[in-house]
């Protein structure tokens, strides 16, 4: 019965979640938040969004790391967060562009 | 230890080395946290100092090594609540493992890792959680240390833009070496990540064949909307020896992700947990022998430079006894290179 209703839950979360968030998020990032956005009016860059998609689900931005840091870490979050091969590129060059 | 020194020169060294050889280059850093907790629970009082360094060498384009280990103290009076306070200290390799990105689908894993049974243990390291204590339910599919010995694949079995598919499967063997236990099991676990929602929802199983095979399974999810900074996370998990959830929500008080003020860096988190003793308890599922509910409401306060300061409150009920449980918590992140130049 517990699995049950944990299971509705979840389906109902997801459906009322793919229902909000189902349009691409178009948003323009504070300029503090942006490395690379240059004003309001551009789209966020991809590396960027894919940070906050993925990385941003558990931790801020680094505060400051060389670009061989970089790809340590992102190497690193690329195994343990499971990342996909095309998004470790994007936050690469978003991050030690 | 003498080993273990030698072997971190020999790993950061051959890292600088291919970075001479490489187009990308390498440098090994040097990760992890310190942190200071205090505990009461039912009127005991202990104190832990904990130190948890990551080491992380990528090895030319496809190979990583990566390696945490755990080194804390435990301060506690000597009857409990009465007594002059003692301490002992402890470590535990959490994972040493080798790491093979064959393509953008399977990641090969040898050595020892964390057992990725469903998220808690693999992805909320102590300066990612937002509670100090870890959930009843922990020890279901993580017995008997958190960490597997043997191999794993992993990787993300099929990306798209809108929804990406991740899988592991891996094996364990027994292990009864100080500070490096293992059981016997096999297990995997699935999940799918809607990165524009920022949900994620999975399930694990394992098969756990040491003291009498069992069926052990798992479901999880976590839900992060883009545009509020709410942190919704539950992992519900069933063995012989019982079965439970948790269900934990944190918010930081801003409108937006984005917004950094003082009172955006203080986050508000509650979580509620059940526990139900199974038919089949034992004393090495480490799982409470009653049923167990239990709520805890914390605040966390991220302060600039990487530290972050928690505090927590929890209300635990059950057959053998309510309890209060306090917690605080002062962690500090930290990250450099492990080898000289690696911060240009």
């Amino acid at each position: 019965m517990r699995t049950l209703c944990l299971t509705l839950l979840l389906i109902s979360l997801l459906g009322y979640s793919l229902k909000v968030f189902a349009t691409p998020q178009t948003a323009t990032p504070t300029p503090k938040a942006s490395k690379t956005t240059a004003n309001k009016n551009t789209a966020p860059d991809p590396g960027e969004q894919k940070f906050k998609e993925n990385c941003g689900r558990c931790h801020n931005p680094p505060d400051s790391l060389s670009p061989r840091e970089v790809k340590a870490v992102v190497r690193h979050m690329r195994v343990r967060a499971m990342l996909s091969a095309e998004d470790e590129q994007l936050i690469l060059k978003y991050l030690a562009p | 230890m003498n080993r273990l020194f030698l072997l971190f020169f020999l790993i950061a060294g051959m890292t600088s080395r291919l970075h001479a050889q490489s187009d990308a280059p390498n440098v090994p850093i040097l990760s992890g946290a310190v942190a200071f907790q205090g505990t009461t629970n039912g009127g005991a009082t202990s104190f832990t100092p904990i130190i948890v360094p990551v080491f992380v060498a990528p090895l030319g384009d496809h190979w990583l090594i990566e390696s945490r280990a755990e080194v804390q103290g435990f301060i506690a009076r000597e009857n409990g609540t009465t007594g002059p306070y003692s301490g002992h200290f402890f470590a535990n390799l959490d994972y040493l493992q080798v790491d093979y990105i064959a393509n953008p689908h399977l990641t090969v894993t040898v050595g020892r890792f964390l057992t990725p049974f469903n998220i808690y243990n693999e992805r909320f390291p102590l300066w990612i959680a937002n509670l100090v204590d870890t959930p009843i339910i922990y020890p279901i599919g993580t017995r008997t240390s958190g960490s597997s010995n043997g191999g794993m694949f992993r990787g993300v079995a099929v990306a798209r833009p809108t929804w990406n598919l991740t899988y592991t499967a891996y094996a364990s063997t027994l292990t009864t070496t100080e500070n490096l236990q293992a059981g016997r099991a096999a297990g995997g676990r699935v999940g799918l990540f809607l990165p524009q929602a920022g949900l994620e929802v999975g399930a694990s199983y394992q098969r756990f064949l040491q003291n009498g095979d069992s069926n052990i399974t798992g479901t999880y999810f976590a839900w992060q909307p883009p545009r509020i900074p709410l942190d919704v996370r539950a992992e519900y998990a069933h063995s012989p020896g019982g079965q439970g959830y948790w269900l934990e929500g944190a918010y930081h008080l801003a409108a937006t992700r984005d917004e950094d003020t003082w009172l955006s860096r203080l986050q508000v988190v509650g979580r509620i947990q059940q526990f139900f003793k199974g038919q089949q308890p034992t004393p090495a599922d480490a799982l409470p022998a009653v049923d167990v509910n239990q709520f805890d409401f914390g605040l966390n306060y991220y302060l600039p430079h990487n530290v972050r300061l928690n505090g927590s409150y929890g209300r635990q009920f059950s057959s053998a006894g309510n309890a209060n449980i306090w917690n605080f918590e002062i962690v500090y992140r930290f990250l450099f290179p492990a080898w000289p130049g690696g911060h240009q």
